[in-house]
């Protein structure tokens, strides 16, 4: 059932499956957003990589902020655009300001979560040559298209980034033709297709973390620059069909442009889940929160009971254990993903198991339960994400089962390499 | 192919390391650190290769440029003297920090002849460019870890063959490059 905590951000909590004003929703860091954004850059290219990002962001900002305005119903335009930018912020995107009527206008951003994130990662190390807020330019362009009820048709063009080492990002927002509608993926939508649900073993202790940080993140918004600063990285929540469309989007276009390079996007999508759960789930476990509501993990288990109340926490679907013997074997099941669900409502059964990220986090899940040293100082530098992931990892992960493939549960099993 | 460098530096009051760095590809030659040293002569040797290539390109910006010129860098607990030598190689001094610029300028002269007379004439363009590519990317990728499939996926060449660069054809060698470009930011690869 559905439960409200007070806001617009709504859990199904059998499935662990989190909305935003309806939307399918999940809470995902910056170096997740910026891996994931890069590698369908690399697969598609700069130019048809960001169509595909704004193409994606500006359906699901759509599906996303009718929602929101049919519940707080703001009546005038300017209350509409308020609303969006300033939900926006509260979910740690970044401050959009937008100065537009029906024929278009500008936009201009102040600290948003792509360009200045960034920065911050990148910026020292690589000089940007292209903009990298596809994910607010589609908002923006959503934002003026549901305000004045016109139909998809709105380009929003990037023309100063911050990442480029400009002062603020500036978009020009412009009325071009009208681009086929998609149909809306709506949070009810995809929940229709997930299996039932059913608990695995730990089940009292992962739930019990689970509600507890579900609890915390209730509380958590956008600072005054619109930035959610926590467990070491700027965390975002953000829209699961924006991950999903260019995710799978991109798959879908290599395949028919390239098909020998479909494994190594698939690996990459994995890796953004070893990017995640690095990042996220290790800032995590390691904050002074959870030693205060949990305690540092201080076995391999502890370390796996942990990460699956994170993932369910984050909407990321009922993740349970099924099996795990530590430096052996680990297997995680799930009713549903936030990927398995919007793959079958966006594209019926699947051709092999395909949730990529779900393939990739459980792997990293292994590794961080047993090759940190949680009793000692530990610092989640690039560095030490390298010496995990880059080279030999002795772990090897197969989807053995997917509700993708009409199985009624999807399985990782996750196995020591010898 | 390594000079005797601790029979070279005998003699030398207050040296704490030397650094010999090939060049173009900004990769360890040959090192000697004092007994009592822990440093990682690998990982120094690079960025003292590209601190001396942006100080020359930086020379060469401003028309005051040399083959003599010398960067000194005075930190905290320790005196570098960089040196290029040739264009094959940039010659790294490190001195304790107590001695006086003075004598590190006449001890800096004294083993850069020295070296000159041991280190051997390098052909660095011998080796192949698609390896020199390869080294670069690995040098400077911010993901080093999905370096090469970002590659991979941007060029259409197969990972097993990025990860023989020396396989490469020339027209490979061009994607693997312009990639590599796009990835980094660059214009031209300073290889």
């Amino acid at each position: 059932m559905p439960t409200n905590d007070g806001s617009l951000r709504n859990y199904a909590l059998s499935h662990d499956l989190m909305s935003m004003a309806g939307a399918p929703a999940v809470y995902h860091c910056h170096h997740f957003n910026l891996f994931l954004d890069q590698t369908i850059d690399d697969a598609l290219g700069n130019t048809d990589g960001r169509k595909l990002r704004f193409a994606a962001a500006r359906e699901a900002s759509h599906d996303f902020l009718r929602g929101l305005f049919a519940r707080l119903r703001p009546t005038t335009p300017a209350e509409k655009i308020q609303l969006a930018t300033e939900t926006i912020a509260k979910m740690g995107h970044g401050r959009l300001s937008i100065s537009a009527d029906a024929n278009g206008g500008t936009a201009v951003g102040e600290f948003l979560h792509y360009g200045y994130g960034w920065a911050q990662k990148y910026g020292h190390r690589v000089r940007c040559r292209t903009p990298q807020d596809a994910f607010a330019a589609g908002f923006a362009a959503a934002a003026l298209e549901v305000t004045f009820d016109l139909p998809p048709s709105v380009e929003a063009a990037e023309t100063q980034c911050v990442a480029m080492r400009a002062p603020q990002c500036q978009f020009s927002l412009t009325k071009g033709a009208p681009a086929p509608r998609q149909t809306s993926l709506l949070a009810s939508d995809v929940l229709r297709f997930a299996r039932p649900a059913f608990d695995g073993q730990d089940e009292q202790q992962i739930a019990t973390i689970a509600k507890g940080l579900r609890d915390f993140t209730g509380q958590v918004g956008g600072d005054e620059r619109g930035l959610v600063q926590a467990f070491g990285v700027f965390v975002t929540m953000h829209l699961a069909c924006y991950y999903n469309r260019i995710a799978y989007g991109a798959l879908g276009e290599l395949e028919k442009r390239a098909p020998t390079s479909v494994p190594v996007l698939e690996s990459l999508l994995r890796e953004s889940g070893h990017v995640c759960v690095f990042n996220t789930f290790g800032g995590i476990l390691l904050s002074p929160e959870w030693e205060g509501m949990v305690g540092r993990p201080k076995t391999p288990r502890e370390v796996v009971v942990g990460a699956l109340a994170i993932a369910r926490a984050l909407g990321f679907g009922h993740w349970t254990l099924e099996d795990f013997a530590p430096n052996e074997r680990l297997v995680v099941r799930a009713p549903a993903t936030y990927e398995s669900v919007y793959f079958l409502a966006r594209h019926g059964k699947a051709a092999r198991p395909n949730e990529y990220f779900l393939q990739g986090a459980v792997l990293a899940i292994a590794q961080l339960a047993h090759r940190v040293k949680w009793n000692e100082k530990v610092e989640l530098t690039q560095e030490f994400y390298d010496s995990l992931f880059h080279g030999v990892v002795p772990w090897k992960a197969e989807q053995s089962k997917a509700t993708t493939l009409g199985h009624e549960y999807s399985e990782v099993v996750v196995t020591k390499v010898a | 192919m390594e000079t005797n460098l601790k029979d070279l530096v005998a003699g030398v009051p207050s040296l704490r390391a030397v650094f010999v760095t090939a060049m173009p590809d900004c990769l360890l030659f040959d090192s000697y650190t004092a007994p009592d040293e822990t440093w990682s002569a690998d990982e120094a040797a690079s960025y003292f290769g590209d601190l001396v290539r942006a100080n020359r390109q930086g020379l060469k910006a401003l028309k005051s440029w040399s083959s003599e010129m010398q960067v000194t860098i005075e930190s905290s607990d320790v005196l570098l003297v960089l040196r290029e030598l040739r264009g094959d190689f940039v010659v790294t001094l490190a001195f304790r920090r107590d001695v006086p610029l003075g004598m590190v300028r006449m001890y800096t002269k004294q083993l850069v002849e020295r070296l000159d007379e041991s280190l051997p004439r390098l052909e660095a363009k011998a080796r192949p460019r698609g390896v020199r590519v390869r080294e670069f990317l690995e040098k400077y990728a911010p993901d080093a870890h999905a370096a090469l499939a970002r590659v991979a996926l941007r060029t259409g060449l197969q990972l097993e063959l990025l990860r023989r660069p020396e396989s490469l054809d020339e027209a490979q060698v061009e994607r693997f490059e312009t990639a590599v470009k796009d990835i980094l930011g660059l214009d031209t690869l300073a290889l």
